[in-house]
């Protein structure tokens, strides 16, 4: 599994419409994905179910790029899976 | 000296059009929006009809993003209220966008948000709840949403009154403009309540007709009426104040003259029989405007039982004998009831018939009901030269109010 296309197609679910070509691991949410707080825990909630993971201690005021949240992820697959 | 208030754009998207005029063409030529549910599977329903608004897609007003996070009442009001900016051709800058408001009621707000993500909760539990919920169901979503889109930075509420709620928003923003308290407003109602639980919420409350024939439910004043049909969609305008839009070259559409609104406190869903507290609404409204001569009363003709009889009562009651010879109808025959869009869409029916000098009929009205005995205007459209309108909304609530609008005429 590729967790960046995952957090991708999920980006792309809560923001329609958005250039994909956008989404690269260095693009900041608000910033670049005019992504706010309330669309960034929709995110992490399309994730938690596709994933099946559960990122509810996680602090989304501090995850500012696509990049982190790939990285967030993949070690919490990482724990998972060990 | 109050201030004169004009009509200077209309937007709808109703279940006969996605705007004003395919929505009036239908309403002039007998055309019934009402059919067999489609947003949802209505098995076990004992009801299955609703006017619909038919292949509607946000996305052709409203970007995608905006479209994902508001619910399908307030991409109506969303969608109404850019077709009236756009034909007002006000436009919003630093020097007037602090004396630009909106005003947009609802009577259920967002309830189809609300009742997904309650299915959501009961299935997959708490996590799974969007963040968008109170966001997307609260009833001031959609004024929200059109002061965001269009950068109107006064006064901003909705109001509800239920069925009268549109009606309502069109007095108040009315009023606010006539005391010179702001030069314009954004104003009308909007409501999608064909959903599961809106649809049975009025099936229990033993308000909806039970009628099967989606093209004869809806029958105001007809002897076999049997309740109203549940519709959605919603109406906005553009009102001014008359001198601040002449300056800028406006077209003057109609004008609002008058407003009045009463409650029956008396019951929660049952109008007063007697009609006294409806009839005071429209006294006040006709009031407000020096007790001009009446050429047309679009009713609020539910077709429940008591509504229809307990209005023409009213009507009576207000003008006496000259109530036979004003031309009543009930265009709920066709739209069928928008809930708190209904009053707007309604009054936007009469700033169309002093425009173009036309009443739209009651269609349905077969089995004349010996008890309800004005021009209801039957089955056909008619020409009359219509100078003065009222629209009369009642709601659950015991609400009751009535706009008038007239021609302009300089």
């Amino acid at each position: 599994m590729n967790v960046f296309d995952e957090v991708k197609q999920a980006i792309c679910r809560i923001q329609p419409g958005i250039d994909e070509s956008r989404i690269t691991p260095e693009a900041l949410f608000k910033e670049d994905l005019e992504i706010d707080s309330l669309s960034k825990v929709e995110m992490a909630l399309a994730l938690e179910e596709k994933l099946d993971l559960n990122l509810q201690d996680v602090e989304l005021n501090d995850v500012k790029s696509v990049g982190q949240v790939v990285a967030l992820i993949e070690s919490r697959l990482k724990v998972r899976n060990a | 000296m109050p201030e004169r208030v004009a009509v200077t754009g209309m937007g709808a998207v109703t279940p006969l059009g996605h705007n004003v005029e395919d929505t009036w063409r239908n309403l002039v030529s007998g055309v019934c929006g009402i059919g067999y549910i489609s947003l949802f599977d209505t098995t076990g329903f004992d009801v299955r009809i609703a006017a619909e608004v038919k292949d509607f897609n946000p996305v052709d007003y409203i970007d995608p993003v905006t479209a994902r996070y508001t619910d399908r009442f307030a991409q109506f009001a969303l969608a109404a209220a850019l077709q009236a900016v756009e034909q007002s051709g006000l436009k919003l800058d630093d020097s007037n966008k602090y004396d630009t408001g909106v005003i947009i009621g609802s009577g259920v707000g967002g309830i189809g948000t609300l009742s997904q993500q309650l299915a959501i909760l009961n299935a997959r539990g708490p996590r799974r709840v969007s963040p968008f919920t109170v966001p997307m169901m609260i009833a001031d979503s959609a004024c929200g949403q059109i002061s965001i889109k269009l950068g109107a930075r006064g006064p901003n509420f909705a109001l509800t009154s239920s069925c009268s709620t549109g009606a309502d928003a069109i007095g108040m923003a009315y009023r606010m403009i006539r005391h010179g308290e702001i030069a314009s407003m954004i104003a009308g109602g909007a409501d999608a309540a064909v959903s599961p639980i809106g649809l049975v919420g009025f099936i229990q409350a033993g308000a909806v007709s039970r009628n099967p024939d989606p093209l004869k439910a809806s029958r105001p004043f007809d002897k076999n009426r049997d309740g109203f049909v549940v519709g959605e969609g919603a109406a906005v305008f553009v009102l001014e104040n008359l001198g601040r839009a002449k300056a800028r070259g406006a077209r003057i559409l109609a004008e609002v003259i008058g407003y009045g609104a009463t409650s029956d406190a008396y019951h929660i869903t049952k109008p007063l029989e007697s009609g006294e507290g409806a009839a005071r609404a429209m006294e006040l409204a006709l009031a407000c405007a020096g007790n001009p001569e009446i050429d047309y009363i679009n009713a609020h003709g539910t077709s429940t039982p008591f509504n229809d009889l307990s209005e023409t009562k009213a009507i009576k009651q207000v003008f006496g004998d000259k109530a036979y010879r004003i031309p009543v109808s009930s265009t709920k025959s066709m739209h069928a009831h928008m809930l708190g869009a209904a009053g707007a869409v309604e009054t936007l029916v009469c700033c169309k018939a002093v425009q173009e000098g036309v009443i739209p009929p009651t269609i349905n009205l077969e089995t004349p009901d010996p008890e309800c005995d004005l021009d209801y205007v039957p089955g056909k459209a008619r020409q009359v030269d219509v100078r003065v309108a009222m629209s009369n909304s009642f709601g659950f609530g015991g609400h009751n109010s009535a706009v008038l609008v007239s021609r302009y005429a300089g």
